[in-house]
């Protein structure tokens, strides 16, 4: 009985967050009605680089870096950036390009293996080559409207503001490892985001849009700081807040394309971003678990076996999270079925599970790469599977004398 | 060098994905010329029939509504992608014996021509529609839970003056025959699911138009073929 209860204060509490977070994304979203009005066509239009780092094929590439090229902005240029002339990806950006001919579009490819975190080693060609003193860096599998950059750019007209993130929106799911990757975008991650920045102010930097000045960048080392850690994102927009510049979170929801992802490729990102979280957040991480109530209450249900109560706790916990995700999915205007919010449940009964993998394992396979990963997300090379624990034991005591 | 996928096939027959978004996940990738190549299945036998039946199969009555939305799907391509759509069919002539089955493609067709009819009668119609014929998976295949299509090689000497060029690689799996008899040849994904997206292709050094594509696969001159994967 006094299990139930616990667990009952658990369940309770998950779903306060859970309700919260809703107030949250929707305090969030209240101003984004007026994204169109004339305090956007009055704002100072700076001069931007946008910079897009590329590897392989993305859901929709072609159409996402498309979106980037009809942008209603009156100056700003887009790199695209590749490590290798053989990516299936630069075959797409070359399209792109032959499409807007009129357009500031460049394309760099270049090997570069300054550190370990790939997609930093791809920006840093076109960094190089950029022309405008404020830079956007922007991931591949993002899709934005035309008022993109006018409505990322405004915040920067406060001299204080140092960088510009945005909110995520999961669309496009067509297999079930994507719709649970939209669905877990859109209550999560959104939920989350909003909470941490509305009630406890702190700013959830997540690198898919970043607005930033070079300037500022380079003052906290720029991208060679973070060349080798994971989390490239975190840490630049940690590091400018360090310099008493704000980080603001723009209420424009970019979309984050994902159509025909397996689950496996939907567990292998959550199992990387899970393990990122905790080695920033440390015990923080643990909190995570109480905030899902779907899986404490299966563990309630594990835990008292398939009793009355047990079973209509979890059967009313589900009820709550699909009616509070649909909620939150026509918040956001989502184009997602509203019968597939019945599988909300089961994706947070999965995260549930996944939740625990980061306390076991230190190793994050990312884009094709193998890596340990230590305090700060601070990467260093894998070796191969076999040699793994011996290594890793070695690499545990000589990070423990380190710090 | 043109990325082609000439052999990809939608839910007009057995394919699970539909034209629109077929179109869209090749125009996304970069493709720069496709061919839609729905099954014609010959309805003289059991097979046939049910293929029929269950619309697995585009018939004579469903032609002009295929036709029809290719080509819609094709201007759509052309002007968002830069990608060439080629409108065609997979006249599928299928057996309990891997010996009399036979597969083979039939590019740019413009009037339908049935499966049932004897294999002469349909590659002369066919080049008289000026299409290209590709024999399709001509030997065994990695597939166990396919019948394999050996008519047409097992009969090549009576044949190969028909067929344009031979599928030298399919979905997987590759036909070194094809190569030691030194057929023209091509690649093709054989596409059904989306995952066949990645797989065998086609690398074609002309321009992007149909003739072009066309003559460079009966010349065999700057073809290549390609893995595609991400």
């Amino acid at each position: 009985m006094l299990l139930f209860w616990i667990l009952g204060v658990v369940i309770l509490f998950g779903l306060i967050i859970y309700g919260l977070q809703i107030v949250a994304v929707r305090l969030a979203l209240s101003p984004a009605r007026n994204r169109k009005g004339n305090s956007i066509l009055s704002q100072s239009c700076p001069p931007i680089s946008v910079i897009k780092p590329l590897k392989g094929l993305e859901d929709n590439l072609f159409g996402n870096l498309e979106s980037f090229c009809v942008q209603d902005y009156p100056e700003y240029e887009v790199i695209f950036s590749l490590q290798d002339e053989n990516d299936p990806a630069y075959k797409v950006v070359r399209k792109v390009r032959e499409k807007f001919p009129d357009k500031a579009i460049s394309i760099v490819i270049e090997r570069c293996h300054h550190g370990f975190n790939p997609k930093v080693n791809n920006l840093f060609s076109a960094y190089r080559l950029s022309r405008y003193s404020m830079i956007l860096i922007s991931d591949s599998n993002v899709m934005v409207d035309p008022y993109y950059l006018r409505t990322i750019a405004k915040p920067m007209d406060n001299p204080e503001v140092g960088l510009v993130c945005n909110l995520i929106k999961g669309v496009g799911g067509k297999t079930i490892g994507s719709i649970f990757e939209n669905l877990h975008l859109n209550s999560f991650i959104l939920g989350n985001v909003c909470f941490l920045d509305k009630y406890l102010r702190i700013p959830c930097v997540v690198g898919k849009s970043m607005l930033m000045r070079k300037s500022d960048l380079e003052a906290v080392g720029g991208l060679a700081s973070v060349k080798d850690v994971l989390a490239e994102d975190h840490f630049i927009g940690e590091k400018i807040r360090g310099q008493k510049q704000k980080v603001v979170i723009s209420n424009y929801l970019i979309h984050n394309v994902n159509e025909y992802w397996n689950l496996r490729k939907f567990i292998n990102r959550h199992v990387r971003w899970g393990k990122m979280r905790w080695k920033i957040g440390g015990v923080k991480y643990l909190l995570e678990l109480t905030i899902n109530p779907v899986f404490i209450a299966c563990l309630l249900l594990l835990l008292l076996g398939p009793t009355e109560k047990s079973l209509s706790v979890l059967a009313l916990v589900c009820l709550i999270k699909i009616i509070g995700d649909f909620f939150l999915g026509k918040s956001i205007s989502t184009p997602l079925h509203p019968l597939l919010y019945l599988l909300s449940p089961i994706k947070d009964f999965l995260m549930g599970l996944l939740w625990f993998v980061p306390l076991a394992d230190d190793t994050v396979v990312w884009r094709g790469n193998r890596y340990l990963m230590g305090k700060d997300t601070k990467l260093s090379l894998s070796p191969e599977r076999g040699a793994e624990w011996k290594t890793r034991i070695v690499e545990g005591i000589k990070a423990k004398i380190a710090w | 060098m043109l990325l082609c996928d000439l052999h990809i096939h939608t839910t007009y027959s057995d394919g699970s994905v539909k034209l629109r978004r077929t179109v869209d996940l090749f125009g996304q990738a970069g493709f720069d010329v496709i061919a839609i190549t729905d099954h014609v299945v010959n309805g003289n036998n059991p097979f046939g029939k049910l293929a029929n039946r269950f619309k697995f199969s585009v018939t004579d009555d469903s032609f002009e509504a295929y036709m029809r939305h290719i080509k819609e799907e094709a201007e759509r391509a052309w002007d968002r992608y830069g990608m060439l759509v080629i409108p065609g069919v997979e006249i599928t002539k299928n057996s309990f014996s891997s010996d009399k089955s036979a597969h083979f493609l039939l590019i740019d067709i413009k009037e339908f021509i049935p499966a049932s009819w004897d294999y002469e009668k349909i590659f002369l119609e066919a080049k008289k529609q000026d299409a290209l014929i590709v024999a399709c998976h001509p030997h065994r295949t990695s597939d166990k839970a396919f019948v394999d299509t050996l008519f047409l090689w097992n009969n090549r000497d009576k044949y190969a003056r028909y067929i344009d060029a031979w599928e030298i690689a399919n979905r997987d799996d590759v036909f070194n025959v094809i190569s030691l008899k030194k057929y023209p040849y091509i690649a093709g994904s054989d596409f059904h699911r989306i995952r066949h997206l990645y797989s065998w292709k086609s690398l074609l050094n002309c321009k992007r138009d149909v003739e072009s594509i066309k003559q460079c696969i009966r010349s065999n001159w700057g073809v290549a073929i390609t893995l595609f994967r991400n």
